[in-house]
């Protein structure tokens, strides 16, 4: 009990601030949520309603999650695998191998997603691959498509799935996987019984965080996205900076707060389920 | 734990982004980010400087990003001036966010052509919008609105949509020659529909010459400045003005509501509407169409003299004001896919 008070003692400096920098706001924006005209002179739930009974609003936020998700998938299906690989690399390539991994961060993700336009264009590097070895006639539709854009937030996102993946993996026994061999389980079978389930709490940290970053990937979502897919990000800075409906905005921001919350919560429980396991 | 590690290390490095200096001389002016904010630096800055001993401090905002901040301020100015497109211009002065500019302190005001000088605004410089293009790629140029809907400049062009100034007033000429109106823009709708799986690319603003200079779009619709700018560049890109006639507006400054510094406001609004800062506004890499009738004009600008603009379309933004938002959320609708 007396440890548990001085602890309280302790964290209340930051803890005031995260109150009034943090909390207040919030609570803000869901009072200004609550409103029924952009003056916010009246209270009600009308902007709600609008927002959840429209099948366009819906969609935004069923494709906004589904591109999360489909970051998650993509981020994975690469990390793994180059997880495993930094885990029994030397230590030399190790230290490469962390360089590059760590390099996208060092860049801001305004300059990657514009090198990702280079990349991807019509008359990017990708098509001029394709066009001069003749796979495809004319150039193909990568910028503007929702493949393009999952494509460079996998590659955007990469770092925050990779490393708690191989700090986990790091700490796994090198021994179980020569007692799995052992005992006669090929590299697949190692991979899904062994590996998988042991760095799972690594992948949840990892999934998380790419999961909550690409929601809300404003500058990539737009820049690479285009115009046509609309995410709840965009809607959001529409709504309260050229519409000026800031009662809207407002339930946008709510909604996509709560929805990506409602995601790593799903993905926490999965964590704790996968100790209990 | 990691996870929180990791997430601080992102944090950390989000934080580090540039930051916005405060005010340090004895006013600020608000000023749109990019070749606005450079050019003001540049040219403006020094030059009150030098003539008034005033220091500005600029708040790089786009035109709606300021009239947000004085909104939400509540009565408490945020910064001295504003510089805004017509559209926020208007929405601005409805709101009531405005201080009238007291015409005997600016000493220009007699070098400005009729009406640019008014109660409460001072145009400060114009924009021209048009059809942009690759002469490459069409060495037979667009001539009209329509032409950017017929094959094959539609299946090389960049749209966007009601977000920004010269898109919203672009795409109302085009409702016009379908058909429609200021305020009936139906008719640009149903074209859209009809030519959406064709065209190359629809955009934010922002990323359009971007996606110019790579090949991904050759034809758009823009204002002469972003033209002038990427031909400096080396791009391939000329402009030409629509057989229906050109668009202009009015960027205009404006002294805010219950200002800090109202007479360095007036000092930097004349300063900015001066001969000397204007005739170096206008050279590359600011492109900027002067409005002082001293200035000679230089042949980067598309346009040849300042008696040209009365030619031009222009457009009431009281009229587009209340309707934009319709519009903007039924391009969402109508372009998602």
């Amino acid at each position: 009990m007396r440890a548990a008070a001085v602890d309280w003692r302790l964290a209340a400096p930051l803890g005031i601030v995260y109150l009034a920098l943090f909390a207040a706001p919030l609570l803000l924006l869901l009072g200004i949520s609550l409103h029924a005209d952009q003056d916010l002179q009246q209270w009600g739930l009308d902007n709600w309603t609008k927002f959840w009974s429209d099948a366009f609003y819906r969609g935004v936020v069923w494709d906004t999650l589904r591109l999360g998700v489909a970051a998650v998938l993509a981020t994975s299906l690469f990390a793994w695998p180059l997880a495993v690989f930094f885990c029994n690399a030397s230590p030399r390539t190790q230290k490469i191998l962390i360089f590059i991994i760590l390099l996208p961060l060092l860049t801001s993700v305004v300059i990657r997603t514009f090198a990702w336009i280079v990349i991807l264009a019509r008359e990017g590097l990708v098509n001029q691959v394709v066009l001069s070895l003749g796979l495809s006639a004319t150039p193909l539709r990568l910028l503007q498509t929702e493949t393009g854009l999952i494509l460079a937030l996998m590659q955007i996102e990469m770092p925050l799935m990779l490393l708690p993946l191989i700090s986990v993996m790091r700490g796994l026994d090198p021994n179980l996987l020569d007692a799995s061999r052992a005992l006669g389980a090929g590299m697949w079978r190692s991979f899904f019984r062994v590996i998988l389930p042991l760095s799972l709490p690594g992948w949840i940290a990892g999934a998380t965080l790419v999961f909550a970053s690409a929601c809300t990937a404003f500058i990539s979502q737009s820049v690479i996205g285009g115009a046509r897919l609309v995410y709840l990000p965009s809607l959001i800075w529409q709504q309260a900076m050229v519409v000026y409906d800031w009662p809207f905005a407002a339930v946008c921001s709510v909604t996509l707060l709560l929805t990506v919350l409602a995601g790593i919560m799903m993905l926490n429980w999965l964590g704790r389920y996968a100790r209990t396991d | 734990m990691v996870s929180r590690r990791l997430f601080l290390a992102g944090m950390a490095g989000a934080l580090a982004a540039p930051s916005i200096a405060r005010a340090s001389g004895p006013m600020t002016a608000a000023i749109y980010p990019g070749t606005w904010d450079e050019a003001y630096r540049e040219v403006v800055a020094p030059l009150l400087r030098q003539r008034h001993n005033v220091n500005v401090a600029f708040e790089p905002l786009f035109a709606v990003d300021q009239v947000a901040k004085v909104r939400a301020a509540r009565g408490v100015a945020p910064f001295d001036c504003f510089v805004l497109d017509p559209g926020p211009a208007a929405a601005a002065r409805q709101a009531g966010l405005f201080e009238p500019i007291d015409p005997k302190l600016i000493t220009n005001a007699g070098k400005l052509p009729d009406g640019m000088l008014i109660a409460d605004s001072a145009t400060v410089n114009v924009q021209v919008v048009g059809i942009c293009y690759n002469p490459k790629k069409f060495p037979e140029p667009p001539k009209s609105w329509a032409d950017l809907f017929r094959s094959p400049y539609v299946e090389r062009l960049g749209l966007t949509g009601f977000q920004t100034t010269f898109g919203t007033v672009s795409l109302i000429e085009m409702a016009k020659v379908f058909g429609g109106s200021i305020t009936n823009v139906e008719p640009i709708f149903a074209k859209l529909r009809e030519v959406l799986p064709k065209v190359a690319a629809v955009s934010t603003p922002a990323a359009l010459p971007g996606l110019f200079q790579q090949g991904q779009i050759d034809i758009m619709y823009t204002n002469t400045n972003n033209a002038a700018t990427l031909k400096a560049r080396g791009v391939d890109i000329a402009f030409v003005a629509p057989s229906e006639g050109a668009i202009t507006f009015a960027t205009t400054l404006h002294i805010v509501k219950g200002a800090e510094n109202k007479a360095n406001a007036h000092r930097y609004i004349d300063v900015a509407l001066s001969a000397e800062a204007q005739s170096k506004l206008q050279l590359s890499p600011f492109n900027m169409i002067p409005v002082n009738k001293d200035v000679q004009l230089t042949p980067n600008l598309d346009i040849k003299s300042l008696d040209e603009l009365s030619k031009m379309v222009t457009h009431d933004w009281n009229v587009i004001n209340p309707r934009r938002a319709a519009w903007i959320d039924r391009f969402n609708r109508e372009i998602t896919k």
